[in-house]
């Protein structure tokens, strides 16, 4: 492999994580708030707005729902909004962030529902306020959970950049598509394969690890 | 069983209090929640009249479904009344907005059946958190929350987690957290139903010293009728939403009125016959027969030598076939079963012996 090769293989990976970097940091952002909201705002709930938390979650599933691909085309003038062009790295972390916020929204609200409600009921009886209990009780008690949510999103991201690699966006998919599938390379293929691969692999064990050590749940005396 | 019950037929010696001397006072409250799609109201709670005098231990007794968790949250506004009052301290809290309630909430402490600790939490931080809440500064939390480790008897296991402790010591946090805003009320809902009874024993020595210690009112819930015999003043059985009897602890456990009562005491008070009498046991005397009787010792008369006295007095053979002398509310009360000469004048003598010494005695049976 030339080192020309080489060199973009290295461009690529490091594209690949500044898109899931941002789009997961963003969608974290986003999500969360959002994820803590559809949690607690069904009837008779903390935030108890039933009207909202359905429009909300009427809109999560519709864009969850959208295939990833669809997705990204669908949105082109507002990637144009916001990047300034549709094609390359910085306008693929818009669709790339667009699609992670729902999904680590869901994510962040099944991590809160999980939660005994019996600690949201102890908090009450503190005289906590709605915003102290998700403060103080409800994401550090789902934080483990989250946690691995958040490496399920970053794993699932890691596809979904490969992907916009398929319509002009930057990353090892890209690079796969151009070099490794037009231009007949199956090295540079198996490359971007293997890079992946360890890249998932690494996050999943990362994740894993940061969950164990913030769940306090399994330790005994 | 659905007769009208008025709700005063079965108080005994519960007076009205004052209100000034009420920490807790239910004032004909009732609470209903709207049924499930379909189905009409559910009455939690009806015509419920109930005070807890400040400095007491008060437990409502009752089995699951007969209100008693709806109760304790109407005290610190996690549920409100649907109907008539309820007053904290002589103020009347029933239409207290949710912002009011937090800040009463500050003043009222809660323990739960599952403790309710943070897992994410140790120890030390488990207790700071109503400190935290309440935006008490740090370093005044840190002193706080070391005095009541120390007072729970958990100094050592501050930096531990909650899943590293026994029930006991996690319910010892419950405590100690319940009391770290210095509340002048504690609610305990159910808090020893998850123990064994050796470290019930523990929590309920530790309830009664932070009541006797620290001045705090108690009110607790709970279906374990040994729990209101070891520490409570006064008792009140629930059911069905109503409060069916109440009053001082001492004479509602030896004199229950109503028949769920008496079915609650008499796992504590009641002496069973030995199996092989039971069999034998018939109402009608037969010629050499023995009486059954049943003599219930209440108050000082627990201690006086009967027994020795109808044999010296009478002069009659007195076998005691079961027996037990327990403390109700720090006062001795037994029950003897014991079988006498069934032939008169001897039993008429006896019976008129153990009345004369203000004991209850009961024939309630013969055997050969």
């Amino acid at each position: 492999m030339s080192p020309e090769i080489i060199r973009l293989i290295v461009q690529a990976t490091g594209d690949t994580l500044l898109m899931v970097a941002v789009a997961a940091g963003l969608g974290t952002v986003f999500g969360l708030p959002l994820g803590v909201f559809l949690a607690t705002s069904k009837r008779g709930e903390l935030f108890a707005a039933p009207a909202v938390n359905a429009a909300l979650g009427a809109l999560v599933n519709a864009t969850r729902s959208t295939p990833f691909i669809i997705l990204v085309v669908a949105i082109i003038p507002f990637t144009r909004l916001i990047a300034g062009t549709s094609i390359g790295t910085n306008a693929a972390m818009v669709p790339l962030t667009i699609a992670a916020t729902p999904f680590i929204a869901r994510l962040i609200e099944g991590a809160i529902r999980e939660v005994d409600q019996g600690l949201v009921e102890a908090a009450r009886s503190m005289g906590a306020t709605p915003l102290q209990i998700v403060r103080k009780v409800l994401v550090p008690e789902a934080l483990p959970a989250i946690t691995l949510g958040l490496t399920l999103a970053i794993v699932s991201l890691l596809g979904f950049s490969a992907m916009v690699g398929a319509v002009g966006g930057g990353g090892l998919g890209d690079l796969g598509i151009r070099y490794g599938y037009q231009r007949f390379m199956p090295d540079v293929m198996g490359v971007v394969v293997a890079v992946l691969i360890v890249l998932v692999q690494t996050v999943q064990s990362i994740g894993d690890r940061l969950a164990r050590r913030l769940n306090k749940r399994l330790r005994h005396a | 069983m659905n007769a009208p019950v008025r709700r005063d037929a079965f108080s005994v010696g519960a007076a009205p209090l004052p209100i000034a001397d009420a920490a807790i006072r239910f004032e004909s409250v009732g609470k209903v929640f709207p049924g499930r799609s379909g189905q009409g109201e559910v009455a939690a709670l009806q015509g419920i009249d109930l005070a807890v005098p400040k400095g007491a231990i008060l437990g409502v007794i009752g089995r699951s479904g007969a209100g008693k968790s709806t109760l304790i949250r109407l005290v610190n506004g996690l549920e409100r009344a649907s109907s008539g009052r309820v007053l904290l301290d002589g103020e009347d809290v029933t239409n207290l907005t949710e912002a009011g309630w937090r800040a009463r909430r500050r003043s009222t402490g809660m323990i739960f059946q599952h403790f309710n600790l943070l897992s994410s939490r140790t120890v030390f931080d488990n207790v700071a958190l109503p400190l935290e809440i309440g935006g008490i500064p740090k370093a005044e939390i840190k002193a706080r929350v070391e005095k009541l480790l120390d007072l729970v008897g958990l100094a050592d296991k501050s930096g531990r987690y909650p899943a590293e402790l026994s029930g006991g010591q996690k319910q010892r946090v419950g405590i100690a957290r319940a009391l770290a805003t210095e509340p002048k009320v504690l609610l305990c809902d159910e808090a020893t139903s998850a123990l064994d009874p050796e470290t019930t024993q523990s929590i309920l020595a530790l309830l009664k010293r932070v009541n006797r210690e620290l001045g705090i009112t108690i009110l607790l819930i709970t279906h374990e009728i040994p729990v209101i015999k070891e520490i409570c003043d006064r008792v009140a059985v629930i059911e069905g939403g109503r409060i069916v009897e109440q009053g001082e602890t001492f004479p509602i456990f030896t004199r229950p009125q109503h028949p769920t009562t008496a079915r609650f005491v008499e796992t504590v008070t009641g002496v069973e016959l030995p199996a092989h009498l039971t069999e034998r046991l018939h109402q009608q005397a037969q010629p050499g027969d023995s009486a059954v009787v049943r003599i219930t010792f209440t108050g000082e008369n627990a201690t006086a030598p009967v027994i020795s006295r109808l044999s010296t007095t009478i002069g009659v053979d007195v076998n005691i076939l079961a027996g037990r002398i327990d403390a109700i509310a720090g006062q001795p009360f037994g029950s003897l079963l014991v079988s006498v000469p069934a032939q008169e004048p001897a039993l008429s003598a006896i019976l008129g012996a153990l009345n004369s010494l203000n004991l209850k005695a009961e024939v309630i049976g013969h055997v050969s």
